[in-house]
């Protein structure tokens, strides 16, 4: 056959044209339009391998309120704020004490001394007993308080909203800023797309704070000097993703971050190194794309959250074999 | 060569793997605002009333151009370089639309649909290359249809076909005529326009499936010369019809033929009658009959075409997407509850009662059931034509150009020995 290659290479056109245009044909009839390709899928991610899973719930404190916000453990007491009030609960659930504001706190922090509420806008400061010793109000309209801890007698505001940590001492005045960068600049300062921005005093009295926009955890000195940080950005379990996360976080008593992210909803244990190390909860725990729960340490190494939209208190303990 | 194909390769990799990390979104998204404001879409305005009537001066002269040089100037090169200028301007520039191929069906649902009025514009761009055709020949395939230049340039190595290979693939445009103008009628699709094969790559966004395609037609092309314009092209049949009526066409030899057969040798498109072979004459009486055989059937083929077409309808109006919609439901109605469906969703959403929509489907479909049984009946017709005009035998003593299929590209021309 004269030309047979040619021929062949022809019908084999041929035969592309006609799928092509079948195809077409088919898959744009209403209700047989394909998937959307950009469409964002993250079945594949929420579900966590349970052998991670090192954790298991034993229990849960139901609170009485319609909106908590903030979760604190201090001296074997569990603080909660929410609505307009601060409630001071023992472990097993009995109510010790409920204080009422005028405005509704979004974080709560406890010394052995003073008990520390964040409202939006504002900081008080009560005595254990809950009398009020202090208020601050010297923050700017953007202000937006979402974390408080204390060391040595000055008082780490997180400000979301000015992108900030503030200082202030127990009476309430400012002493200092920490901007989050670096001496020479080569660190971006805080990202802060949502009002989630935490930060903590390890064990060993080493200030951490979150940077959440860069997934990262920054250790500062007290004077606002990055001294290191650790990073991990993933959608996968190991890492931290989305705009902002992670959204909390506490130490266990080794000095281990527990984390807690917003989104796609995970409770995390990673090593003081800043390596993965155990799942606490996994997103099948919580409701679909939910707040975030704060979290909390108790001196056994208990890890409490608060589950905002369930409202109440879920207690996670490591597992026996572990 | 081996280094080629693996810089490909990895070339083909980098650029899927970077693409699906552009598509990435973020998960949780921010929630603080960031005083940006997202402006409202806008429909643009439409092309400038006098830059459309430009076009169709650029049109009238490219026409005029063509037929210059294909009757007057009789020279190849001058057509070549009209027919990169059409590419350049109408295909590129203007991205394929509008187009005198696809104005068919503007013309059709005009003339079906009194809540439609073509634009002057179209239907001149409709009008124009029939009139030039009807007088010049196919002078607009030559050098005024960017998607016959886009082909016409990558002619390689132009095979010719048997004489029935032609006439069978020769009724495909007629079928896609038919198709055309019943799914344009009904107001379900411009196939036309959905399935160009070259209007993606004039626009550089094509999807990938309409990517592959107008690369395997221009592959074709390289063996098969101009194989849309001939197997495919609906506007096509109607410049044949009126090209075949054309008062002055392309001739191959200015004076007497010598017939030395260069001209058929250089018609990369099968476009060039033979001198009449005189034993077809000899047998003239049994030509009589079966021409009366042949035209005796015709009524039946026209009944079998549009019988076969009519008893089609109900598949071929599920391409419309009210029919199709209307039946989806009826059939699946758990469809209803599946929310990735978006246009179940966007139906249901948009508050019209399912008999509505059931009424209107049916008034739909009835109109594919006449257009089928005309479309169906049309194409026995055409069948019936085709097999008649095998036993028609018109006396030729010169190579002369088939004046319906002829693109007047004058190829033949600068092949011709006999100059003046």
């Amino acid at each position: 056959m004269k030309n047979k290659g040619i021929v062949i290479f022809l019908i084999s056109l041929a035969i592309v044209i006609i799928v092509v245009v079948t195809i077409d044909y088919i898959s744009s009839k209403p209700g047989e339009l394909p998937a959307n390709p950009y469409a964002l899928g993250m079945d594949l991610f929420s579900r966590t391998d349970t052998a991670l899973i090192m954790f298991n719930e034993k229990r849960n404190l139901t609170i009485n309120f319609s909106e908590p916000t903030g979760l604190c453990i201090s001296n074997g007491k569990i603080f909660v704020v929410g609505d307009q009030k601060l409630q001071i609960i023992e472990p097993n659930g009995n109510l010790l004490k409920e204080i009422n504001f005028e405005l509704k706190p979004t974080c709560v922090f406890a010394s052995p001394d003073n008990i520390y509420i964040g409202f939006r806008k504002s900081l008080t400061i009560l005595n254990r007993e809950g009398l009020k010793i202090a208020n601050c109000n010297s923050f700017s309209d953007s202000t937006v308080i979402t974390s408080i801890t204390e060391r040595s007698g000055i008082i780490f505001v997180a400000d979301a909203g000015k992108r900030i940590v503030r200082k202030f001492d127990q009476t309430g005045k400012p002493v200092g800023e920490i901007e989050g960068k670096s001496g020479n600049d080569q660190i971006h300062g805080f990202i802060i797309p949502s009002p989630y921005f935490d930060l903590a005093f390890n064990s060993d009295g080493d200030l951490w704070i979150v940077n959440p926009g860069k997934h990262s955890l920054e250790n500062y000195t007290p004077d606002g000097k990055l001294r290191t940080w650790w990073k991990a950005t993933s959608v996968r379990i190991e890492g931290f993703s989305g705009c902002c996360n992670p959204a909390h976080f506490a130490f266990l008593p080794d000095g281990s971050f527990v984390t807690s992210e917003k989104g796609m909803i995970r409770i995390k244990v990673y090593k003081p190194s800043g390596e993965f190390l155990d799942v606490v909860a996994d997103p099948s725990k919580f409701k679909d794309n939910v707040h975030a729960p704060d979290v909390a340490v108790d001196g056994l190494g208990n890890i409490y959250a608060l589950d905002i939209d369930r409202k109440m208190i879920r207690l996670f303990v490591k597992k026996e074999n572990r | 060569m081996k280094n080629w194909i693996k810089l490909t390769l990895i070339f083909t990799l980098l650029f899927y793997s970077l693409a699906g990390v552009a598509q990435q979104q973020r998960f949780p998204k921010p929630e603080f605002g960031t005083g940006y404001h997202q402006p409202t879409p806008v429909t643009p305005e439409p092309r400038a009333l006098v830059l459309e009537y430009s076009d169709v001066v650029i049109l009238l002269i490219v026409l005029s151009l063509a037929s210059w040089l294909a009757l007057r100037k009789r020279s190849r090169k001058g057509m070549l370089w009209l027919s990169v200028f059409t590419l350049l301007y109408f295909g590129f520039y203007r991205n394929g639309c509008i187009c005198a191929i696809g104005s068919v069906q503007n013309v059709a649902l005009t003339i079906f649909d009194p809540g439609y009025a073509i634009s002057i514009t179209t239907l001149l761009f409709f009008l124009l290359p029939l009139v030039f055709t009807l007088y010049f020949g196919r002078t607009f395939c030559a050098g005024a249809c960017p998607l016959g230049a886009i082909q016409d340039l990558l002619i390689i190595k132009p095979l010719s076909f048997p004489d029935w290979l032609r006439k069978t693939l020769g009724l495909l445009p007629y079928l896609y005529l038919s198709l055309a103008v019943l799914f344009a009628a009904t107001g379900t699709d411009f196939i036309i326009c959905r399935y160009d094969p070259f209007v993606g790559i004039f626009r550089m966004d094509a999807p990938f499936h309409m990517v592959i395609l107008g690369i395997a037609f221009l592959l074709m092309g390289m063996f098969v010369a101009r194989p849309y314009c001939r197997f495919l092209c609906p506007y096509g049949v109607l410049l044949n019809w009126m090209s075949r009526f054309s008062k002055w066409h392309l001739a191959i030899t200015p004076a007497a033929c010598i017939q030395c057969k260069l001209c058929s040798d250089s018609c990369p498109f099968d476009a060039i009658d033979y001198p009449t072979d005189e034993k077809q004459i000899k047998n003239r009486i049994w030509g009589v009959n079966r021409f009366l055989f042949y035209a005796l059937l015709i009524p039946i083929w026209i009944l079998v075409g549009g019988y076969t077409g009519s008893k089609a309808h109900t598949w071929i109006s599920k391409a419309n997407s009210k029919v199709y919609l209307a039946e989806l439901l009826i059939t699946k109605p758990e469809v209803r509850n599946d929310d990735k469906n978006l246009d179940v969703q966007a139906f249901l959403s948009s508050g019209k009662s399912m008999e509505t929509l059931v009424n209107e489907a049916s008034v739909i479909r009835h109109k594919f059931y006449i257009g089928c049984w005309i479309a169906g009946g049309f194409m026995g017709l055409v069948i019936g034509m085709t097999l008649l005009s095998q036993v028609i035998y018109r006396r030729k003593e010169d190579y002369q150009p088939d004046k319906g299929n002829c693109y007047s590209c004058v190829r033949c021309i600068s092949y011709c020995p006999v100059k003046k």
